[in-house]
């Protein structure tokens, strides 16, 4: 026991080494998400609900190679988004609310994560595999994808409600109380996605400035403030801290 | 009335936080609004026609009076007088309630006539709008139910306060809401 102790470098003495290698994985996270979706599978922004179907088939030629790249590194890397979240979790474990919020946090979340990521991985990575297909099932793996990425937003309804009835019933004052009103924010952007069902253009189409671009807006907000706080967070803790199971 | 001789912000930094993000968030709503009624003006003032005035204007006075009644309660409690903050509490959440029934009232009046939701581009913003705006409201009976449990606890001044900022938030975007959708020709 002693021999590994010594033996082991530095670094890894340091208190709280595990939270802070979990919390390096979100920033990293979340740029090889933001290159898996904006640039390479150009599912963000969403591409026009309102186009034809040779427009469609058109799209899925132009992109194959670089669709099925990007889906192809989300397989490695979504897994990663449970790293974020088990970290959030603990961290609502610290609050002084029962540990269901936090299970109810990671359990909502893998809700979210089947359509959110995965349903339009797939339709698109179908459609891209063979764009020499008939245009009315181009146009159905189109329709697919985008109403099950932009459209599934509600899923997360509930991450947030639980993220911010934990912050609320704290007082451990773990995560600050204007985070758990932001989460309100969240909840209404994700209700005004449900629209995308209804509308093929417009503010509240899968493409529009309401349902996809300020939802955008204020989901990159929150996540840099979310980033921040789980720093701070971590930062204020005491290493012998005991936190409940 | 006032105890504290220095000036202090009332209510929590934190929900300051929310309000002033949620004007931003509500006026990037209204400015969507407005792009998409100077491309269809016609439609805009013809589709107007078939709100009824007199609902909103009721609408818009239930949730001042229930203002009042907050801004009362807050005065009240400031100056020790739980109990009648507590009475004055429960007549803002009965306005709260009032706006919500008329509003689903209309709602279902609209309904009746065939302007749904998909209707145009006109009715797609009423009930986007009212519809957010009325989630607000349900969340600030919830908080005004939290205020008047916790006015029993004697020492509840800054909850009180953040309780009555957030209902005034509430009020005044109904305010421009019913401004825009209804009023503006």
């Amino acid at each position: 026991m002693t021999v590994a102790t010594a033996a082991a470098p530095a670094w890894t003495h340091k208190p709280k080494i595990d939270q802070w290698i979990a919390w390096w994985t979100i920033p990293v996270f979340y740029n090889v998400f933001g290159l898996i979706f904006v640039v390479l599978t150009r599912v963000m922004p969403p591409p026009r609900p309102d186009i034809t179907p040779a427009q469609i088939v058109q799209f899925f030629v132009d992109h194959s190679l670089s669709i099925r790249i990007g889906f192809a590194l989300l397989m490695f890397f979504i897994g990663f988004a449970s790293v974020a979240n088990g970290l959030i979790a603990l961290q609502i474990k610290r609050m002084s609310v029962s540990p269901v919020f936090a299970y109810a946090y990671i359990g909502s979340l893998v809700v979210g994560g089947l359509p959110g990521c995965l349903i339009p991985a797939f339709a698109f990575v179908a459609a891209a595999l063979r764009p020499d297909r008939d245009p009315q099932i181009m146009v159905m793996l189109y329709d697919w994808c985008l109403l099950s990425f932009v459209g599934s937003l509600g899923c997360f309804c509930t991450q947030n409600m639980v993220l911010a009835l934990a912050i609320f019933l704290d007082r451990n004052d773990v995560l600050p109380k204007w985070l758990a009103y932001m989460s309100i924010w969240m909840i209404v952007t994700e209700l005004l996605a449900a629209p995308v069902f209804v509308f093929r253009s417009g503010p509240l189409a899968w493409n529009g400035s309401i349902s996809f671009y300020l939802g955008t807006v204020i989901f990159v907000v929150w996540e840099f403030c979310m980033i921040r706080l789980l720093y701070v967070a971590i930062r204020n803790q005491q290493p012998s801290e005991q936190i409940q199971d | 009335m006032a105890n504290t001789s220095t000036a202090h912000l009332p209510a929590s930094k934190d929900l300051w936080v929310f309000v002033l993000g949620d004007f931003v968030i509500f006026g990037s709503y209204f400015v969507i609004f407005m792009i998409s009624r100077r491309q269809e003006r016609d439609l805009f003032i013809e589709s107007q026609r078939q709100l009824s005035l007199n609902i909103g204007v009721v609408n818009t006075l239930v949730l001042l009076a229930s203002s009042w009644f907050v801004a009362r309660a807050v005065q009240v409690a400031r100056s020790g007088e739980f109990e009648r903050a507590r009475k004055l509490t429960i007549g803002a959440g009965l306005c709260g309630v009032v706006f919500m029934l008329v509003k689903a009232y209309e709602w279902l009046a609209k309904i009746a006539q065939g302007h749904t939701f998909p209707s145009n581009s006109f009715f797609m913003y009423y009930y986007m709008l009212t519809g957010v705006h009325l989630f607000h409201v349900a969340i600030g009976l919830v908080f005004l139910g939290v205020v008047y449990v916790e006015l029993r606890k004697r020492k509840p001044l800054a909850l009180v306060e953040t309780g009555a900022t957030y209902w005034h938030m509430v009020d005044l975007l109904w305010v421009v809401i019913f401004a825009l959708l209804y009023v503006m020709r």
